[in-house]
């Protein structure tokens, strides 16, 4: 499904990632972890498509094709979803609004009929139920004076509505209460399917109690240095980055 | 002496002397001694009348039949901003001429009268709303409005009335004219009102229009007030406002600027004792060549008033879009409250917004506070509606639509709301796109 091979990135001039190879193929979840700075969240913004992240060298295909060649929007609509790190908020944009208009954009480019309103309506009602998300999201702007958790919560909605092939999902469970989290990794599960694939990128080895990975890699420096299979999340979390870090120097 | 000002005094000498001649002599007086404002004066450094001062301008006459009629003008708005069914009366000024007819008369909660008329009958009564001739050069205007206004309409709101009442100030004629527009809303105590002043004009002229508006709040008064600026791109238009607020009373002012070639609007409120509350909010709109230079000033002259101004500005083409709001607290206005709030948006590498929020404070006990942005479309917000998959055009429509809705969420009467958003959308780019968010 996505195949990313020697893949370097600039952000304002800076180099930060150095080269990352990485193979997710459909139905895999795999877990993308590292300490801070080490590039995780470049990698996921030039996955999504992130205009002023300069790729100066490699590929990513996606479904066989070029995904560096694809405008953002573009991605989008060939089922690729990015969950933000940090969610923006845009008053003014009503959330029902923009789920709408993302659906129907994913319809369109597919050759589908556009959603009805009421059938639209039906929909958003049930996974926002499934999300245990409140009545009064349906009225406000994108993000729109939502605390952190709820923030996250309205990432895995979108992802929901949208149904991507590939899923991305940035520190989702960063800032997350126990129940949040709980909740948040049951609408990640509930999209793991033989045809669709899962990136979830995280600091900490919690969210991997609750969204078991196939593969867990390390990225450090800008590149992956260790990969391993679930394992590999709890032997960081007992003996800390610096582990693999010492190792690569060794 | 410039041709304008030559021509102001012409015209000066040609009036036939009324009940209020103390009055405009005193104000005629002072405008002609300090002149026209130049970019040297405070609250005109960015706005200059050089091309102005060498116009010559002849009074603009009240002789206009059909000019009430509703007909097509060239300000792209529709010519009703509120629909026929949805309000209390439609009341016209003609060139800075009232229409008055008996039918006004007989709404239940308001008194409609021409201001000269009832300064012959009860000067006292009227008195208050002329101030002593001022030098502050946001006031200049307003001096010559004084001295030259043909006639004005006194609205006394004297209870509640829920159904906006329509002003609809229409110029028309052709060549260059000037006219000089007065309204007085005077809101008795307990009283409330919705009141929309349209500015439009009528055909292809290139008027002068020097209006003023002033607005008294009673004990307890409400009152939304709309001022929209919808005339001609050969229109320059200078608007004063005039705000002055008694005990708890509360006004909700909206000022959109989405017409004229020339705009300067300025707001003066005075907040004169406690519990008045005034919400400010600026829509201000920079089209094609367009310049619009918007002046508030609200003076916090008691204790336990409160203050928000709300700015929008969008400058696209090569328009230039001016915010400039001060808050003054006076000494002894403990828990004052005031937010002024700015933004502005530039859609083209070609216009020009300046934002400039001041606060004097002369009290210790204040809450005040300032914010000013002006800048491109937020990338992260952009980047975030394009990873959903909305096409570029899409979300960059979306997001001016957005920066717009602090202000239209605003607004109480609906069909005002959508005739603004109408005209103005259409001044956007992407209109097409725009109106799907609606």
């Amino acid at each position: 499904m996505l195949k990313i091979s020697d893949l370097t990135a600039r952000v304002a001039g800076k180099e930060i990632l150095t080269g990352v190879n990485l193979t997710v193929n459909a139905g895999e979840v795999h877990a993308i972890m590292g300490p801070n700075g080490s590039g995780k969240s470049t990698l996921a913004q030039v996955l999504a498509g992130r205009e002023d992240y300069e790729v100066t060298r490699g590929s990513v295909t996606f479904e066989g094709h070029d995904l560096l060649a694809m405008r953002a929007e573009e991605r989008a609509r060939a089922g690729l979803f990015l969950g933000f790190q940090y969610p923006v908020e845009i008053p003014g944009v009503n959330n029902v609004y923009l789920l709408k208009a993302a659906l129907n954009a994913k319809r369109k480019a597919a050759g589908e009929p556009e959603v009805d309103a009421y059938e639209f309506l039906a929909l958003i009602r049930q996974k926002m139920k499934f999300m245990q998300m409140s009545e009064s999201f349906l009225t406000r702007g994108v993000n729109e004076g939502f605390s952190g958790g709820e923030k996250k919560r309205n990432e895995v909605l979108q992802m929901l509505v949208l149904e991507p092939k590939l899923a991305i999902l940035d520190e989702t469970d960063s800032g997350l209460d126990i129940d949040a989290l709980k909740v948040v990794s049951t609408g990640v599960n509930s999209l793991r399917d033989p045809a669709r694939a899962v990136v979830l990128v995280t600091h900490y080895q919690r969210l991997l109690d609750y969204v078991i990975p196939d593969q867990v890699h390390v990225l450090s420096g800008g590149r992956i240095v260790k990969s391993g299979d679930k394992s590999l999340a709890h032997e960081l979390e007992r003996r800390g980055y610096d582990w693999v870090m010492g190792a690569q120097v060794a | 002496m410039s041709a304008a000002l030559r021509s102001f005094e012409t015209q000066w000498r040609t009036r036939a002397p009324d009940a209020l001649q103390p009055i405009r002599e005193a104000a005629m007086e002072r405008f002609l001694k300090l002149g026209l404002p130049s970019l040297r004066d405070e609250t005109w450094r960015y706005t200059d009348l050089r091309a102005l001062a060498g116009q010559s301008y002849r009074e603009a006459g009240c002789e206009t039949p059909g000019a009430a009629t509703p007909g097509t003008t060239t300000s792209g708005t529709s010519v009703s901003l509120v629909n026929a069914e949805q309000h209390a009366a439609t009341l016209s000024m003609i060139n800075g001429c009232p229409v008055l007819s008996a039918d006004l008369t007989a709404i239940n909660g308001i008194e409609i009268n021409s201001i000269r008329e009832l300064y012959n009958q009860n000067p006292s009564s009227l008195r208050r709303f002329f101030d002593s001739a001022s030098d502050a050069d946001q006031r200049r205007w307003v001096l010559l409005n004084t001295a030259l206004f043909i006639d004005g309409l006194y609205l006394k709101i004297t209870e509640p009335v829920s159904t906006p009442i329509v002003i609809r100030h229409v110029s028309t004629g052709d060549g260059a004219q000037s006219a000089h527009p007065r309204i007085i809303i005077d809101v008795k105590p307990g009283a409330s009102a919705i009141i929309i002043e349209h500015h439009l004009s009528e055909g292809d002229i290139t008027p002068l229009n020097n209006s003023n508006t002033h607005i008294a709040l009673g004990k307890a008064a409400q009152l939304e007030h709309y001022r929209v600026y919808a005339t001609g791109p050969g229109a320059t238009h200078l608007d004063a406002l005039d705000i002055e607020q008694s005990q708890d009373s509360s006004c909700r002012q909206f000022t959109i600027a989405l017409g004229g070639g020339l705009v300067r609007s300025s707001l003066e409120a005075r907040l004169s004792q406690p519990g008045a509350s005034l919400d400010s909010y600026s829509l201000l709109v920079g089209h094609q060549d367009r310049h619009v230079d918007c002046v508030n000033i609200v003076t916090h002259a008691a204790p336990n008033t409160r203050s928000r101004q709300t700015a929008r500005a969008i400058a696209g083409d090569v328009s230039r879009v001016i915010f400039n709001s001060k808050v003054i607290v006076n000494a002894g206005a403990n828990n004052s409250d005031s937010k002024q709030s700015c933004r502005g948006l530039l859609l083209s590498p070609n216009a020009e917004i300046d934002t400039r929020p001041q606060l004097e404070i002369h009290a210790d006990e204040v809450k005040c506070a300032h914010g000013a942005t002006t800048g491109r479309l937020d990338p992260d917000m952009l980047f975030y509606l394009l990873s959903r998959g909305l096409d570029r055009e899409t979300a960059q429509s979306l997001l001016v639509y957005a920066f717009l809705a602090d202000v239209l969420t605003g607004m109480s009467v609906s069909s005002a709301r959508a005739a603004i958003e109408n005209a103005l959308i259409s001044q956007l780019p992407d209109s097409q796109t725009l109106r799907k968010f609606r």
